[in-house]
């Protein structure tokens, strides 16, 4: 019997063995039946996300206050125990951004009645002018018309 | 309100009539959202996650969206309930089998919650054809009304937190499903799916079971959610669906010009098999309507009959003939009641003719 390698995602005996290509890099997965399945039928960035976690060994160094997880809790279930948990085990969880997000900031909608930091609407500025010229240059009247709109608005935000 | 309502009432997916959906079969937004101060369902006690189930239930029941909605508890749903409302992408496998779960159905079909699946929240708007601004519209206003309903988890750096970070920021997953019989024939739907998955899109089977591409069908949707904005995110989704679009369209062409004949006679056999089998597999099923759904798309068969080769794709899938069944079946059981509601529906079809291409 050859030795048995722990699921990427939960931790469980890995049935399923997968090398795939993320991002031009060649990664190993490991994965037990269940997830594995739920990779197929379910999430497709379940692969991806096991392929950045398989790194289970290394001992906790941050813990969430609000529900108790920590870092190596993380590494093993692939997922986070509460909102806080973005607040304290984000050392841990910027490095994994990097690698399957594109960037580490929030460029999107906001909970109505939220407005954004000067700062954030500084950078939600940037990105709708870029995407503006876009539209235009794709000739997408009818985004670049309301993207126009979003920009007087944050004009007007950080002002 | 049962399951056996939500199956049997007409919605948009399984009663469209029309051209528009003759490659793009639905357009889907799925937003993640979660309550502060409360765990996530994975990491969450029972009591919490009933909790989360009243205080979300509570907001969402009041909204017009969701007048005469369907209400469903997963726990209390016989397995064969559950395993259907799956099979029609109203809730997840992961939903369904999970613990403390529910869903809300908006009367019309066309929106759906689920509560307790990965995230507290799971807001998805599905509509037939490509419909991606329209669908996008009704999600934005359910989001902010879910917003000035409860009190979500979000930050100001990264967006809306979720339980996995393949989701936060914005917490969207648009998608298209796509017929692609044409690409696949051709044999050239790995290409595809490799030149999507390295901009940033991924693919996969819709029907059927695991991730092989029952029918033909598969799902295109945005992997990344983080440090972009929506509109970034939608447009670039619509430009390769408009690109795959046009490639099946192509592919299509050339696999009718070039094959002449041997095109026909694969249609007719496909008929042939579907006309007169007696015990058919999910996945024979499949393969086969796939090709009739062709040919409605060609002129072979007469384009209003599309509707109904997508209704046996759907009903077709196992709990749907079990429960229409009204009993658990084996699989040749099952595989003759497949056969048997084939022949029935396609009796009064015609015989596929040569393509007639505008
Ligand atoms: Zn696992
Ligand atoms: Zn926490």
């Amino acid at each position: 019997m050859g030795k048995t390698v722990p699921c990427s995602v939960c931790g469980a005996t890995a049935t399923v063995h997968l090398t795939q290509i993320v991002q031009g890099q060649i990664t190993k997965v490991h994965l037990c039946e269940g997830c594995a399945e739920k990779g197929g039928a379910g999430d497709p960035a379940v692969f991806q996300l096991a392929g950045v976690l398989s790194q289970t060994d290394i001992p906790p160094t941050l813990a969430c206050s609000a529900c108790g997880m920590n870092d190596a809790d993380f590494r093993k279930k692939g997922r986070l125990g509460c909102p806080a948990c973005w607040t304290a085990l984000l050392p841990a969880l910027e490095p994994l951004l990097g690698k399957i997000q594109c960037g580490v900031h929030h460029l999107g909608r906001s909970p109505s009645g939220v407005t954004y930091s000067p700062e954030q609407a500084k950078m939600r500025l940037e990105a709708a002018r870029r995407e503006m010229d876009e539209a235009v240059q794709s000739e997408d009247y009818e985004s670049a018309a309301r993207l126009r709109d979003l920009i007087r608005n944050l004009e007007g935000q950080i002002a | 309100m049962s399951v056996r309502d939500i199956l049997s009432s007409e919605n948009e997916l399984t009663h469209m009539l029309g051209a528009q959906q003759a490659i793009v079969l639905s357009t889907r937004i799925r937003l993640a959202r979660n309550l502060n101060d409360h765990p996530f369902p994975g990491w969450a006690k029972a009591a919490q996650r009933a909790k989360v189930t009243e205080l979300c239930l509570g907001a969402l029941n009041p909204m017009p969206k969701f007048r005469r909605a369907h209400e469903v508890r997963m726990e209390a749903l016989p397995e064969l309930e559950r395993a259907a409302l799956v099979e029609r992408h109203l809730v997840s496998k992961e939903l369904s089998g999970g613990k403390g779960g529910a869903a809300l159905v908006s009367r019309d079909q066309t929106v759906s919650v689920m509560i307790n699946e990965e995230d507290h929240l799971r807001v998805q708007v599905v509509k037939g054809g490509w419909h991606l601004r329209a669908a996008w519209h009704i999600a934005e206003q359910l989001d902010d009304a879910l917003s000035s309903a409860l009190p979500l988890a979000y930050s100001d750096r990264l967006g809306f937190l979720t339980a996995c970070p393949t989701n936060v920021g914005t917490g969207l997953r648009a998608s298209a499903m796509l017929h692609l019989p044409g690409l696949c024939l051709a044999g050239h739907m790995d290409k595809v799916a490799r030149a999507l998955g390295q901009d940033g899109l991924a693919v996969r089977g819709w029907l059927g079971e695991g991730s092989d591409a029952a029918g033909n069908v598969f799902q295109i949707s945005n992997q990344q959610t983080l440090g972009l904005s929506e509109d970034t995110i939608l447009r670039h989704l619509s430009g390769w669906v408009r690109n795959v679009v046009e490639q099946e369209e192509n592919a299509r062409l050339r696999l009718i010009e070039s094959e002449g004949e041997k095109f026909l006679d694969r249609i007719a056999r496909a008929f042939g098999t579907l006309r007169h089998a007696r015990l058919l597999t999910s996945g024979e099923s499949m393969a086969n309507l796939s090709l009739l759904r062709l040919a409605c798309d060609v002129g072979m068969l007469p384009e209003a009959r599309r509707a109904t080769v997508d209704r046996l794709m759907i009903e077709g899938q196992p709990a749907h003939v079990q429960l229409r069944a009204g009993t658990e079946l084996d699989t040749e059981a099952r595989d003759a009641r497949r056969a048997t509601t084939t022949r029935d529906t396609l009796a009064d079809f015609p015989e596929p003719s040569a393509p007639k291409l505008s």
